[in-house]
């Protein structure tokens, strides 16, 4: 079997993404035994771009000129660009305030009049690149990084889970926080496929797996409001990992009457 | 004793019970500590809480799991089945509505060719009946599945205590032993939930639901699309397949896992054609399942009116005044000029 380069980079992030994958302990023998990490700065330092990879992961948003810089370059060498966890994918936490102008987070977060300078406001990979294939999460599951790997050395990208968190926890047998606990879980909106991980520990979704292949924003927005949830801890909460969030966000602090 | 009825005195229902988990695998529906019902098996001493009206899962969690491994690839030899040798399990505890639902899964896993990874749990399963008083999201009497409520056992709540029904020779097995706490006797068994399956034919349910559409858009207007009430339903059993390959390549294992026909992905097909891309349609669908049946069950109700659907619906939607008033409109528009 052929062995395949791999590129593992990080961009703007936690790095939590690539700990995950370094965290795969069991599977790390095998992974090696097929896939040379060729570029992967994080498990090992002192090596330099080189040549071509089947394969580069890109965890972190983008959001400076130097990660730009990588992450084009990444894209020129490889064939497949996989964006690598919730950030990469859409942003995530990374862009929770990207509807606060960035002078005005400067100030909060430094003080003064001190702005420094080459960053900008915080991106998805896809903004800037042609992304092939989103491996979602924050973390992703772990199986998630090992079935794309799988695939890889199978020649296929793995298919995106089809279900919704409120699925995967209803088949685990959960009860339903929202609408027996009353709490804003996002469940109803959020793609499967982690089985239910954070619901099944008491711990209402947080919708870092994105939003699942078909939502009805409008009915979980008119039930979550009916439980009692104003329109900004909504759109706080979604906005952490629903780019579509961000959007309505602006849209109810028009009609927010407070 | 098989066939033959029996009083079990109310007082003696602890101690039935005792000798009853004393035979083996028991599973008993409870309140689990955060709150939710489920069938499982019982701590200490713990009496199975029969006033429950219904459990999260239905008992297809047993029979057909959300994820299964059907088969595992090698090299060396090949896909090889999945083998399961499963150990005898007794639910008691099992509604009339929950029974009827293994009727209606045993006709589509069993017949014919049996389902390879049905078929042993099937039979490793015993299943004691209990009546129930349904609540406000039951339909049984109204609009449930003609299948019937089979079981091994059957108990009829009665003033004194219950009544015993025995109904095969492994529920003459299970009682054997216990036949210090039961009493012999002719009366006829009580009125009960158990009846309401039976009764009911589909060939009352429309089949054109043009009469309904505004109900029928505003239904999918309100649905989230969760797939929720698809995975409590105890008669929906749609299932993909699934096959992930190992990190080496040398193996590969293929699962069966849970479809849902409300998802866009369940009427999809190569090339991106989707025969039921709208959710109106999917709805539609879900209608003619529920209350029409298709396939090698056309004609046969699949809806057992456990309610768990509602129960268990984020937005609170309800296929019942659908129904009946396609119902309505059906024999309305049959009698009109």
């Amino acid at each position: 079997m052929k062995r395949e380069r791999v590129a593992i980079a990080g961009l703007t992030g936690c790095s939590g993404c690539q700990l995950t994958l370094l965290d795969c302990e069991d599977e790390l023998p095998l992974l090696l035994k097929n896939a040379d990490f060729d570029y992967f700065p994080m498990a090992s330092s002192g090596i330099a771009l080189k040549g071509e990879y089947d394969a580069a992961l890109v965890e972190g948003c983008l959001s400076t000129q130097e990660g730009l810089k990588l992450l084009r370059n990444l894209r020129e060498k490889s064939r497949l660009l996989v964006a690598f966890g919730a950030c990469a994918v859409s942003g995530g936490v990374t862009a929770i305030r990207n509807d606060v102008p960035r002078e005005e987070l400067s100030r909060i977060v430094y003080g003064g009049d001190a702005v420094p300078g080459g960053g900008f406001e915080p991106a998805p990979l896809a903004s800037a690149v042609k992304v092939d294939f989103d491996i979602t999460g924050c973390p992703p599951e772990k199986a998630d990084i090992l079935e794309f790997f799988a695939g890889l050395s199978a020649g296929v990208l793995p298919i995106p889970a089809r279900t919704f968190v409120c699925a995967d926890c209803r088949a685990r047998e959960n009860i339903c926080l929202l609408a027996e606990k009353g709490e804003l879980c996002l469940g109803v909106l959020t793609r499967g496929g982690c089985n239910a991980r954070c619901p099944s520990m008491n711990v209402p979704c947080e919708g870092c797996r994105g939003v699942a292949e078909e939502t009805n924003f409008a009915e979980a927005m008119a039930i979550f409001s009916a439980n009692g949830f104003s329109a900004d801890r909504i759109s706080e909460k979604g906005g952490r990992f629903f780019r579509e969030f961000l959007h309505e966000k602006k849209e109810y602090q028009k009609t927010d009457p407070d | 004793m098989k066939n033959r009825r029996f009083l079990l005195v109310g007082s003696d229902f602890e101690p039935f019970c005792m000798a009853l988990y004393g035979q083996g695998g028991i599973h008993i529906p409870k309140i689990c500590a955060d709150g939710g019902v489920r069938f499982a098996h019982p701590v200490e001493g713990e009496l199975p809480d029969l006033s429950l009206i219904r459990t999260i899962l239905p008992l297809k969690k047993y029979l057909f799991p959300p994820k299964d491994k059907v088969l595992s690839y090698s090299q060396d030899n090949g896909y090889q089945p999945v083998e399961y040798n499963s150990g005898k399990l007794l639910i008691f505890g099992v509604h009339p509505c929950d029974l009827a639902a293994i009727s209606y899964l045993d006709k589509i896993f069993l017949n014919g060719e049996p389902d390879a990874f049905y078929l042993p749990r099937r039979k490793s399963l015993a299943l004691i009946g209990v009546s129930c008083m349904p609540d406000k999201y039951c339909s049984c009497g109204d609009i449930a599945s003609p299948m019937p409520a089979d079981c091994d056992i059957f108990l009829y709540k009665i003033e004194t205590g219950y009544m015993v029904s025995c109904e095969s020779d492994e529920g003459s097995a299970i009682l054997s032993p216990l036949s210090p706490f039961l009493h012999e006797t002719d009366i006829l068994p009580p009125e009960s939930t158990r009846d309401n399956f039976s009764l009911n034919s589909v060939e009352k349910f429309p089949d054109d639901l043009s009469g309904v559409s505004s109900e029928l858009q505003e239904m999918a207007r309100s649905c989230l699309g969760c797939g929720a009430c698809s995975i409590c339903c105890p008669t929906c059993y749609c299932f993909d397949l699934l096959e992930l390959p190992s990190l080496n390549g040398e193996r590969a294992e293929r699962f069966r896992i849970w479809d849902n026909c409300l998802y866009q992905s369940h009427a999809e097909v190569a090339g991106g054609y989707n025969f039921r891309k709208a959710r109106t349609e999917r709805f539609d669908y879900r209608y003619r399942h529920k209350y029409l049946g298709f396939g090698q069950l056309q004609g046969i109700m699949s809806c057992v009116g456990c309610g768990r659907c509602i129960a268990n619906c984020p937005a609170g939607l309800d296929l019942r005044p659908l129904a009946c008033k396609a119902l309505k409109e059906s024999s309305h528009a049959a009698t009109s000029p």
